[in-house]
């Protein structure tokens, strides 16, 4: 597992060494033209084995070219991290990046307290961290830009008693267990339900962030307890799974009145919303994570602008009446414009 | 007397294929009596589906095991084939076609390891992760990080349709798994072949002793445990309707516990496909019924592990009794 770990570090590495050396005057072929500075942002999801992080990392791209090509100033995207979600291997990324000498760093912690050391050694070396997603708020980050997931929760609460109603039984899904966004979200969804005495949680079943396990943890639930009323998935995995692969959660979905609401908004899940089988989602505004935070890093680094210790970047609330520009925003690649309402 | 029966007993008890084939009849009455769901027809049917992918790959690491190996490669063997297959398949491939290329894949990765582990003498834990490492590295390399979607119904057919057997409906995926555990069982059981693989993980040197190419025998088990990992791999993509570069990552441990559960020994020269079928079925009925009795999920895995815990304290109690 480390040696897979230690060769992904070493290839990205070698990627981003072959090209020109932050902080340093690019290459012009133009000798009047005047030199412009570059600066390099390492961008640190979780781990590259989830979609949403490319999501996430096509917004950095193209607010890196959108500041590049309005400024005096070159913006370079470094996306660096782990394959797989993993704290100690997360530590050595920000490491490496401090060693190659970014310009500033932008995370997602996988976790809030290995992320503590190195975030701090990094400001010790006179680079700026800020942290996107999920935060480390006992290290020395300057900002924390994400989704308060406690609100979310409620939120996804509130959706699910609009569609279902003020009475029966509720089940959750989650991923690795003891995440902590996860955990939160949960937290908020659990509130949200507090003030209706009738609506009865009946399981929480995880996933371990594996799309077969999601669909059969579905699956048994849906055995167990065929009247199931709703569900709230804190991640997508099992939707990632094509139609037919859930028969009972899919039968109910369309036949019996049982109502889904999912976090993020991937095409694949809005298909489904369209079709039906979800009645909501919460989109984390996962393009943003990147497009945002490369603006609030630049603003920082270049303009001098202090932020607050937590931006909220909020979420959209995506329903039947809003799928469809949602849908557009993923085929013209274009998330800046703002939705309808739900 | 009182001897005679106890060494009967111990005789019996050390045949772990009977004592999981006792252990899952009383999880399957324990799990029918306490629950309305277990046995009905749906839920076995999930059962059965979900337990295919887990014991088709363990009739490849099973093999392995008995020479005195390990193949901790078979998560990313599965996440490659059905990789192969799906993109294949995007490519406008034919299904059996398609089949062939992901089959193809996890023999070329088995053959790696075989070549490796007997030409090279490399350890078989070292090679396996390394080639682990390295087929999840291509996997998302080719994937990007995203799922692949929108496979053909015929191909989905493989893992979500039944065949009428009478009053009874069957999931293709279990005649599959059966065929193949018959297969095996059988080369196992009847072949040369299989009689060189136990002698093999019994002692090396009397195989060297006949003259047989020790280096080819390994190569021939880790080629066939990487095609029935494929064969697992493209079944689950079959099942999910996807291909994720995510699938089947920390599976190995599933599949090496149930083959040690079924009464393979990691010392090698022992083994069954009947007692890894039996292994693998018992884990999906126990993770299957951890769910229908509402055990929090947060217990669940560590209620797995306990299990697997449990197979290797039994196994090593019938390796001292051996030895004594």
């Amino acid at each position: 597992m480390k040696i897979r770990h230690t060769l992904m570090l070493v290839f990205l590495f070698s990627l981003a060494a072959c090209q020109t050396a932050p902080g340093q005057p690019s290459t012009m072929n133009d000798s009047t033209a005047p030199v412009r500075r570059k600066i390099t942002i390492a961008w640190i999801p979780k781990g590259l084995n989830n979609p949403v992080f490319e999501v996430g990392r096509l917004g950095a791209i193209q607010k890196a070219a959108e500041l590049s090509a309005a400024g005096p100033i070159d913006v370079e995207i470094l996306y660096a991290g782990s394959v797989d979600s993993d704290g100690a291997e997360q530590a050595r990324v920000i490491d490496d990046a401090v060693a190659r000498g970014v310009n500033a760093i932008a995370i997602s912690c996988d976790d809030p307290t290995a992320c503590i050391d190195p975030i701090n050694r990094a400001v010790s070396a006179g680079i700026p961290v800020m942290t996107w997603d999920s935060d480390s708020p006992q290290s020395k980050r300057f900002t924390y830009l994400g989704l308060d997931n406690i609100q979310a929760g409620q939120a996804a609460a509130y959706l699910l008693i609009q569609a279902m109603g003020t009475e029966g039984k509720v089940a959750i899904l989650t991923g690795v267990p003891g995440a902590d966004n996860l955990e939160t979200r949960i937290t908020g969804f659990r509130e949200g339900l507090a003030a209706y005495p009738n609506i009865h949680i009946i399981a929480t079943v995880v996933t371990n962030d594996d799309i077969n396990l999601g669909v059969q943890a579905v699956e048994d639930t849906m055995q167990a307890h065929p009247d199931i009323k709703g569900w709230y998935f804190a991640g997508m995995w099992p939707l990632f799974a094509d139609r037919g692969s859930m028969p009972l959660w899919e039968d109910a979905a369309l036949h019996h009145g049982m109502k889904t609401i999912a976090f993020d908004a991937l095409p694949v899940e809005l298909g489904l919303l369209r079709d039906g089988y979800l009645s909501g989602l919460l989109d984390q505004k996962n393009w943003f994570w990147g497009y945002e935070t490369v603006q609030i890093v630049y603003d920082h680094i270049i303009n001098k602008k202090d932020f607050p210790a937590f931006v909220n970047l909020g979420y959209n609330v995506i329903t039947k009446n809003n799928v469809d520009a949602m849908l557009q925003a993923w085929n013209t690649n274009d998330f800046s414009k703002p939705l309808p309402p739900p | 007397m009182r001897v005679a029966i106890k060494i009967h007993w111990f005789d019996w008890i050390n045949r772990q294929e009977a004592f999981v084939f006792i252990l899952l009849l009383i999880a399957i009455l324990f799990l029918g009596l306490t629950t309305t769901t277990f046995l009905t027809q749906n839920n076995i049917q999930d059962i059965s589906r979900n337990f295919a992918w887990i014991a088709i790959p363990a009739f490849g690491e099973s093999l392995v095991i008995i020479i005195g190996g390990i193949d901790l490669s078979v998560g990313a063997v599965m996440a490659l084939s059905g990789l192969v297959t799906a993109m294949a398949l995007r490519f406008g491939v034919s299904i059996p076609m398609a089949i062939i290329s992901g089959l193809a894949a996890g023999s070329l990765i088995g053959w790696v390891n075989g070549a490796l582990v007997g030409r090279v003498r490399f350890p078989p834990f070292i090679v396996t992760l390394g080639t682990a490492s390295i087929v999840r590295g291509i996997i998302f390399g080719l994937a990007g990080g995203w799922p692949i979607l929108g496979l053909p119904s015929g191909f989905r057919d493989l893992g979500q349709a039944d065949i009428l057997l009478g009053q009874f409906s069957l999931p293709v995926s279990i005649l599959i798994t059966l065929l193949l555990a018959v297969l095996v069982d059988t080369l196992l059981s009847v072949t040369v072949l299989g009689r060189y693989i136990y002698t093999l993980g019994d002692s090396e040197q009397a195989l060297i002793v006949t003259g047989v190419g020790l280096p080819r025998i390994k190569a021939i088990v880790y080629t066939l445990c990487g095609t029935l990992t494929a064969a697992g791999g493209i079944l689950m993509t079959a099942r999910l309707g996807v291909a994720a570069p995510t699938a089947a990552t920390g599976y190995e441990l599933d599949i090496i516990a149930a083959v040690i559960i079924g009464g393979t020994s990691l010392f090698g020269g022992v083994g069954s496909i009947l007692g890894v079928l039996l292994g693998a079925a018992f884990m999906q009925v126990v993770q299957n019924g951890l769910v229908l009795l509402g055990i929090p999920a947060y217990w669940q895995s560590a209620a797995i592990g306990s299990m697997i815990f449990f197979a290797l304290i039994l196994d090593l109690w019938r390796q001292n009794r051996n030895i004594l």
